[in-house]
């Protein structure tokens, strides 16, 4: 791990370019500033070092400055999706899914207890003031451990069995994190989508905070601006990720210059970002990103009428052949990435039932294998996903290094025989006059399965789901409801079953965090109630009882603990061997395809890709900063 | 008695406004969840993580966590003292989100009820007058296709023709350049010019309506008796026309205006969605949506102070016009 975070690839070639960088040219739109003396140049803007890209992808050419890019967005919130393109992170993965060092020089790792982390001689945050330990120390000193900001402590991830670390700075550039037992999920959450911002603009907002301007000018200026307490106010101000305040400094390839609302963002470059190409020039290549927001049902039709330069958020697989069809017309192509999830659809047995005819079932492993096995998923893959995906259980895809075929075709191919006779081995011999099994109460088995309503794609997939179970003698009736009423329904045991998207993170490595397997969390639609004691720290919800289950959790702390790479793949291995085996989740089909609508005139966009929140960032780790306009913009 | 009349109306309106603001409130908590709540699972739909220290600092500071009584009155509270409350979605104050918006929606709603007049009074007349004629089948076709066809539909085939015939988007209410902007002679201009195909489609389906319902009074009106008498005279057409008929004809004109009021902020959110208009109506569809309960609350009540306010000009007007009407008539009884 260290190895790898210490000795990456970009950094290899500073020396070589720090020769060029004097001469490299200005980006025509910061010119007129430059020349009126309102920016300084070039090598006054970047850091002594800067983080040199060259990106090792076939196609992948240095670009030229210029051009707006549009986007569209469903609602003015989104215009936090900007830093997750944007994807400048202290660490921040690669397309190979290494953590590699991005706004930090470099990172110390000492078995994943200590992290010393090295900033960059001379970086400046976009308005120009200098990026230093003390906006770190401003963080921990004065949001994180301060009761009125942080009145529900320090984040998740920060701590290890509930204790934080020991915050040092070591010199303006210089600043350590120490715990006492392995924090092996700290720098995966730094490199995140969403991630921990450790590190504030201080020099920025200090004006709102009490500490430094009295409380008594801190609570005025609150009620000024309508919010009731300085905390409102500071946190109001200080959203990193929201990206809705055009006056916070930030570290990203774009800074927002509009207000919300607004129908229309407009986005320029950051005249100090850390980054440059291999020539010297400096990133981002893009000089403005307009965003307009738009109704996101009609993003489909827009990106189809040639509105967009980039654009895959809401675009669904369903609008793949009408954007197609338009392609000639309005100068764009559509590439097809793959989405990361474990499985496009999967069904989840709701070990937490309120019925405990039910439950007893859905707890025995032989009754949701049978369930697996009595699933068409060839016949579900040619008719609703024209078989472009992949026949699978849910679980990692083949991208990933912890991929195993036998995961994979655990308890997912079609066998009706061998479903039957482990239903009639569980007991439920007995038949009604239409065929249907009898629970041991005497009532047909009949599973009622809540979808959220959300797409035809359940439906379609559930009415073939439908006619194979039929076959072992269980009928299926969907019960579709809206989001948040379908959530209600199974974190209170109502709902059997239900269905939704597979694992999240279908391509982890052994540093990702394995919590997805193991019940952690309440969303997780198997074990809600598992799930919401181990969030609520081992309180509310119920303390899971099947061993299996039980061992997940071992696992799981086991990973936390764990400071080395081979035992924590043997983890991962572990826990997803448990999760076939035990078929906790039962997936269709994966490697579901998500449309991307690219410019012609766009370059380096990479033609085959992966779509992903975490890791990935959707477009974030494929360098937005270097995506170009061939041609001085749009045909 | 006429003041006497307006001063009980205006009284009446305090528990009127009183009850609508707990039916809003009420049926705006009815759906399941709240704000965070959608919030989270509109985030968790995208994939997207949560992180629960910052929910559980919002629940706190938005009072999430307080009954419903005590948020329901602080909410009124706030609103009788001017203070709309704070939009949980755009992290602002309801009347600065608001702001804007309003004066846009108001120019779109204004232009094309003028639009609406201005065509439907010509025609409405004319049908009436030329009854059963070609011109007459005519126009009335044309007016029940307005009626048929509805808004957002008539948008999108717009859209589509418009985008594919001269490849331009007819999205929006002003050139990009201006968004954002503060206002100038410029940016009237644009919005202007922008407005007119937003007009043209909110507008035709109340011109058809409005064409109908003139032509239908008009006629009832031409047939009285004192018309016949009027042209026996030797009036000239003209003058017997506008003289009597129409002014009797205009009674349900006056009293849509309380209706009117309303629609000005809110009777177009379809269409402003389809045709990305930023008015207010996609404004209160969305803070319906995700549950923003003081954006959707004040909106709500806001919409409910024009309509009653509405009436009371209108029945106002009503009596002004039409001697017929009398104020005493109920008091006597």
């Amino acid at each position: 791990m260290m190895r790898r975070v210490t000795r990456s690839l970009f950094t290899m070639t500073v020396a070589l370019l720090l020769a060029g960088a004097a001469g490299a040219e200005e980006p025509p739109m910061l010119e007129p500033e430059i020349a009126a003396g309102k920016l300084p140049p070039l090598v006054q803007r970047l850091p002594r070092t800067p983080l040199v890209v060259d990106v090792k992808r076939p196609n992948w050419t240095p670009g030229r400055y210029g051009g707006d890019m549009r986007m569209l967005m469903g609602k003015d919130r989104d215009i936090r999706m900007m830093v997750v393109y944007g994807y400048s992170r202290l660490v921040g993965y690669d397309e190979q899914l290494r953590i590699v060092p991005d706004i930090l020089e470099r990172i110390d790792n000492e078995g994943s207890r200590v992290f010393t982390l090295h900033l960059r001689e001379g970086h400046k945050w976009s308005d120009g003031q200098p990026f230093t330990s003390a906006d770190f120390r401003y963080y921990w000193d004065d949001v994180v451990n301060n009761k009125e900001l942080s009145p529900f402590g320090m984040p998740q991830a920060l701590l290890v069995r509930n204790k934080g670390p020991r915050f040092e700075v070591l010199n303006e550039t210089t600043v350590r994190y120490s715990w006492d037992e392995p924090n092996p999920q700290f720098l995966a959450v730094l490199a995140g989508p969403s991630p921990i911002y450790i590190y504030r603009p201080a020099h920025y907002l200090r004006r709102f905070h009490p500490r430094y301007v009295g409380q008594e000018k801190a609570n005025a200026q609150a009620s000024a601006a309508g919010s009731r307490t300085w905390a409102g106010l500071h946190q109001k101000k200080d959203e990193q990720y929201r990206n809705d305040n055009p006056d916070l400094p930030t570290l990203e390839p774009w800074i927002n210059t509009t207000p919300l609302p607004s129908t229309r963002f407009v986005l320029v470059r950051n005249p100090y970002f850390h980054r440059v190409d291999t020539a010297g020039r400096q990133l981002p290549y893009i000089d403005r990103v307009i965003v307009n927001i738009s109704e996101d049902k009609l993003i489909p039709a827009k990106a189809g009428a040639g509105e967009v330069d980039l654009q895959a958020r809401y675009l669904r697989f369903d609008n793949y052949t009408f954007l197609k069809q338009n392609e000639k017309r309005n100068r764009y192509r559509v590439l097809l990435w793959e989405k990361a999830l474990g499985s496009q659809m999967a069904l989840y047995p709701n070990l937490n039932v309120d019925d405990p005819a039910w439950r007893t079932l859905m707890r025995d492993v032989r009754f949701r294998r049978a369930l697996s096995l009595a699933i068409d998923r060839h016949e579900i893959n040619e008719v609703v996903y024209f078989g472009l995906g992949v026949e699978s259980s849910n679980t990692v895809l083949k991208r990933s290094s912890l991929f195993r075929p036998e995961f994979r075709e655990a308890w997912s191919k079609l066998d009706l025989k061998a479903a039957n006779t482990l239903l009639d081995g569980l007991g439920l011999t007995k038949r009604d006059a239409k065929g249907l099994r009898l629970l041991p109460d005497g009532r047909p088995m009949e599973v009622v399965v809540d979808t959220s309503g959300e797409s035809t794609e359940e439906t379609d997939v559930l009415e073939l789901v439908r006619e194979s179970w039929r076959k072992i003698g269980i009928a299926l009736f969907a019960r579709p409801s809206q989001r948040e009423v379908f959530r209600k329904r199974v974190y209170s045991g109502k709902a059997m079953m239900s269905v939704w998207t597979g694992l999240d993170n279908g391509i982890p490595t052994p540093e990702m965090s394995p919590r997805e397997l193991a019940p952690t969390l309440q969303e997780q639609l198997q074990w809600p109630m598992w799930g919401q004691y181990y969030e609520n720290n081992r309180t509310g919800g119920q303390a899971p009882d099947m061993p299996d289950a039980l061992e997940l959790v071992r696992l799981f702390d086991a990973w936390r603990q764990s400071a080395d790479d081979a035992e924590r793949e043997q983890i991962w291995l572990r826990m997803l061997a448990i999760h076939a085996e035990q078929v906790y989740t039962i997936g269709i089909v994966t490697r579901a395809l998500q449309p991307v609508v690219v410019s012609n005139a766009l370059r380096n966009v990479p033609a085959e890709g992966i779509y992903s929140w975490d890791p990935g960032a959707y477009f974030g780790f494929y360098h937005t900063d270097t995506f170009w306009f061939d041609s001085k913009g749009r045909p | 008695m006429m003041l006497r009349y307006v001063v009980n109306r205006l009284l009446l309106m305090i528990p009127t406004m009183i009850a609508i603001s707990i039916i809003v409130f009420v049926i705006i908590q009815l759906p399941p969840g709240n704000y965070l709540e959608s919030y989270i699972a509109e985030l968790q739909a995208q994939g997207e993580s949560v992180d629960p220290q910052k929910i559980a600092f919002l629940r706190e500071y938005y009072g999430l966590d307080k009954p419903l009584l005590q948020q329901y009155l602080h909410w009124v509270g706030g609103m009788l003292r001017g203070d709309f409350g704070y939009s949980f979605e755009f992290n602002l104050p309801v009347t600065k989100v608001i702001g804007d918006r309003m004066l846009l929606t108001i120019i779109v709603s204004g232009v094309t009820i003028l639009f609406t007049w201005a065509v439907a009074f010509p025609i409405g007349i004319y049908s009436a007058t030329h009854l059963y004629s070609w011109g007459d089948y005519g126009l009335s076709l044309l007016g029940f296709l307005g009626i048929a066809i509805p808004n957002f539909m008539l948008a999108l085939v717009m859209m589509y023709l418009a985008n594919v015939y001269f490849g331009t988007s007819i999205g929006g209410l002003m050139g990009p350049e201006f968004i954002g902007k503060p206002w100038s002679w410029a940016k009237t201009q644009s919005v202007l010019e922008h407005a007119w195909i937003p007009v043209i489609v909110i507008g035709t389906h109340s011109t058809a309506g409005m064409i109908r319902r003139l032509r239908a009074n008009l006629l009832d009106e031409l047939q009285k008796q004192y018309v016949v008498t009027a042209r026996a005279k030797g009036l000239s057409p003209r003058k017997v026309l506008f003289k009597y008929p129409l002014r009797m004809a205009l009674n349900f004109f006056i009293s849509e205006i309380g209706s009117i009021l309303p629609h000005i902020i809110s009777g177009t959110e379809i269409t402003a969605v389809v045709l990305s208009l930023p008015t207010a109506g996609p404004m209160l569809l969305n803070a319906l949506k995700s549950q923003d309960m003081y954006l959707a609350g004040s909106f709500l009540m806001f919409l409910a102070l024009m309509i009653v306010v509405g009436v009371l000009v209108s029945d106002l007007a009503l009596v002004a016009l039409d001697p017929r009407i009398r104020l005493q008539g109920g008091v006597a009884r």
